[in-house]
């Protein structure tokens, strides 16, 4: 009746239409087109469904090589911004959280710069900033954490303030690193904006089971995600063990927002506007909303990716000022129709 | 025949906040199954302290608590949660929750981490909103809906929890006097129906009476009577208890007593009454006006200029004494803060966070206090967590607790201003 409701399953076919959909279309513009049949039927063949396509050998390599490693990260990445968006605005009981609140962004940044700077960037087999930024994000929320937590219990707001807190001291080291670079600068400024290009199929490979392991975690949380929205008091009155659950939405969102920060970059308001959005089309109800944000978040990903590749072509834009500039007006609108709706029956 | 084993008992408890003196001391009280106790006492009296000590949100420092024979604070919280259920004041949700998905969440104690819900689930969901009367809200938003209504899901979740013992605090603090009636018609039928234990925190003493078969009357923190609403409500109970002058009349057909006021002595305090306030961090805007309208004139300090409540003061044109951002506080300024505390009629110290710029002001409170300036502290937050002196700010505190009454909300602050 709630979760199985007609419309409900029809918000989620959309969803996976449009997530497929966008797949297929960012694999299939650039440079070299290749059709949605082509890549369908190359796929298949891969998969050894179907005898080879007839198609040059330049285009498998490019789909191959290039377009599917690509997608297949934005698809990741998608997934890793928007659960960890809807972790945190649970845990912060604020539709205004973020991935980013708890430091574990400016964290990964200065891991990352601190090796470019370094000139490491080469180590771990080209990982080496990807490795540095993780470590990062996951050594601030830890010491986040740690910060806001007095006994047994964490002050979710000291958690925000420390947070906030946090993030501003690591800037100004990240702007002191930074003085120091050199020709550097400019690929520090690239990976500040966030993007996907030129990532290949290792940071598919390293990046999966991480994000893997942080969905699947999220999923054991949702409901106590819902009573907690109720605050932390009625949900223990509830039987959520609520120091517990505190403990394990931040180390998965800090797992999923290191995870997606170490491989593109810090990408703002995929983690914010996902799961906002979405809980004004299917509820607040978290067994209905997560599903959705699985499904949302890696579209809006993968079309972002799309914009900020094909835009001003051959040139690339920074993938989070793609999202921004894409996701803020439209964000905006969301905001003033529901304002204006508030009042009227559902 | 012997009486059927309570389902809630506390044996000597008591019970309190970090250092200050007990909320509770040495309460003993059991409900039954099937019974409907009432917990009355005025604003302050350990009502909600003791809902919280029953619930395993608040560990009583000596005395023990069962519910169901069981010890809340050894037994888990999800297995604890289906045998104690309990009806907050009120639930703010941070995000917009139908009423069904609200009267779900009363199954949590029930599910597995992340499925759907099984069947018995949702019949027991539906029967929970069919007792409290709100199936045709299903679909509504909480935020959509009337008081008494949003009450009533409130009630239903907790309800849908299934518990053998029931803990309403205060459920009806901002609800009409029907949605009263209602809400305790609802759990007396429960108890009639399943046998559960209810406790209720109740304010008003008809409505205790009406809808209750015991009362237990808490005055500081002990139980100061006990019994059927007839035995335990009379005049001078009304008096000692209460402070006021009141008629207790008997109904012959149902012999349930009911209270009827005197006329009021005085409503509110004459003017030319000056209170002043010791805020900070905000803690004392939203007062200023309260105590303006109450009759008072208002005086504030000793606030740092960056003050929120320096900016409502100066708002409000008010006698204040300030010193600039992130100073200490000088001898002058303490002073003559100093003299503002010990001509005022009525002394509120705030629950701000007190540090080395602004503890001088507990000082002079407690000078003040001592001295016989009728005192009243607000403590919405225990002094632990606002101390950030190291020490002197809760021992200063707990002096003031001591000698002053304490008001744990902006309202009951007011009231007991007015009074």
């Amino acid at each position: 009746m709630l979760v199985g409701s007609g419309r409900y399953r029809l918000v989620l076919a959309l969803l996976a239409a449009g997530l497929v959909a966008s797949m297929l279309l960012a694999v299939g513009v650039g440079a070299v087109e290749i059709s949605p049949g082509s890549a369908l039927r190359l796929v298949a063949w891969k998969l050894g469904l179907v005898d080879r396509p007839d198609v040059p050998r330049s285009t498998e390599v490019i789909l191959f090589q290039l377009r599917l490693p690509r997608v297949g990260l934005a698809v990741l990445v998608g997934l890793a911004l928007a659960t960890s968006g809807a972790l945190f605005q649970g845990l912060f009981r604020n539709p205004l959280a973020d991935p980013a609140i708890i430091g574990v962004s400016s964290g990964a940044a200065l891991g990352a710069i601190v090796v470019i700077v370094l000139g490491g960037g080469a180590l771990l087999g080209g990982l080496g900033v990807s490795v540095a930024a993780f470590v990062g994000a996951m050594l601030t929320a830890f010491f986040v954490y740690r910060l806001a937590r007095v006994g047994p219990t964490v002050h979710v707001a000291t958690l925000l303030l420390a947070g906030i807190a946090v993030a501003a001291v690591i800037s100004a080291v990240m702007s002191l690193v930074m003085s120091f670079a050199g020709e550097e600068i400019r690929s520090i400024y690239f990976w500040l904006l966030g993007g996907l290009s030129a990532r290949g199929w290792t940071a598919v490979e390293v990046v999966a089971p991480l994000v893997a392991l942080g969905v699947l975690g999220s999923l054991v949380l949702i409901r106590d995600l819902n009573s907690v929205a109720l605050g932390e008091e009625r949900a223990a009155q509830l039987g959520v063990d609520v120091d517990g659950f505190k403990w394990r939405a931040v180390a998965l969102g800090a797992l999923l927002a290191g995870a997606a920060v170490s491989v593109s970059g810090v990408i703002g308001f995929v983690g914010l506007m996902t799961p906002h959005l979405l809980r004004l089309v299917v509820g607040a109800d978290h067994r209905r909303l997560l599903p959705a944000v699985l499904l949302a978040g890696p579209m809006f990903l993968v079309l972002a990716d799309l914009v900020s590749r094909v835009a001003i072509a051959p040139q690339e834009l920074p993938l989070g000022a793609v999202t921004a500039l894409v996701g803020g007006p439209f964000f905006l609108v969301l905001l003033r129709r529901e304002r204006r709706g508030a009042g009227a029956p559902a | 025949m012997p009486p059927p084993e309570p389902l809630l008992a506390l044996e000597g408890v008591t019970a309190g906040y970090g250092g200050a003196p007990a909320a509770l001391r040495d309460v003993s009280l059991q409900v039954r199954p099937g019974e409907v106790v009432g917990l009355v006492g005025p604003n302050g009296s350990g009502k909600t302290t003791l809902v919280r000590v029953a619930s395993r949100a608040l560990r009583p420092k000596t005395g023990r608590v069962l519910v169901v024979g069981r010890d809340p604070y050894r037994t888990p919280g999800r297995e604890l949660a289906r045998l104690v259920a309990v009806v907050p004041q009120d639930v703010l949700p941070a995000f917009s929750f139908t009423a069904l998905e609200m009267v779900l969440m009363g199954r949590t104690p029930y599910r597995s981490a992340w499925g759907g819900g099984s069947p018995e689930d949702w019949a027991r969901a539906r029967a929970a909103m069919a007792a409290a009367s709100v199936q045709h809200l299903a679909d509504r938003p909480l935020e959509e809906l009337s008081g008494g209504e949003r009450q009533r899901v409130i009630l239903a979740q907790a309800l849908a929890q299934d518990a053998p013992v029931l803990l309403l605090d205060e459920p009806t603090s901002h609800l009409d006097v029907r949605h009263v009636v209602e809400v305790l018609a609802i759990v007396r039928r429960l108890a009639e129906r399943e046998g559960t234990a209810v406790l209720a925190v109740l304010h008003d003493l008809n409505i205790a009476s009406i809808g209750c078969d015991r009362l237990v009357v808490l005055d500081g923190g002990a139980v100061v009577a006990e019994g059927e609403p007839v035995t335990v409500l009379t005049e001078g109970l009304l008096r000692e208890v209460y402070g006021i002058e009141a008629d207790v009349l008997v109904d012959d057909a149902t012999g349930r007593p009911s209270v009827r006021l005197g006329a009021p002595r005085a409503v509110g305090p004459p003017l030319g009454r000056r209170a002043h306030v010791v805020g900070g961090a905000g803690r004392g805007a939203p007062l200023l006006r309260r105590l303006g309208e109450a009759g008072y004139e208002v005086s504030v300090g000793i606030l740092h200029a960056s003050d929120t409540d320096h900016a409502a003061a100066e708002r409000l044109n008010l006698v204040r004494v300030s010193v600039p951002p992130f100073s200490t506080i000088d001898p002058d300024s303490a002073a003559a803060c100093r003299a503002l505390m010990e001509s005022a009629d009525l002394l509120v110290v705030c629950d701000a966070p007190f540090g080395p710029g602004n503890v001088e002001n507990l000082r002079l409170a407690l000078a003040a206090a001592s001295k016989g300036v009728p005192t009243v502290l607000l403590e919405q937050e225990p002094i632990a967590e606002r101390d950030f002196t190291g020490g002197e700010a809760t021992e200063l505190w707990n002096a003031l607790r001591r000698i002053a009454r304490v008001a744990t909300s902006y309202e009951e602050l007011a009231a007991s201003a007015a009074g």
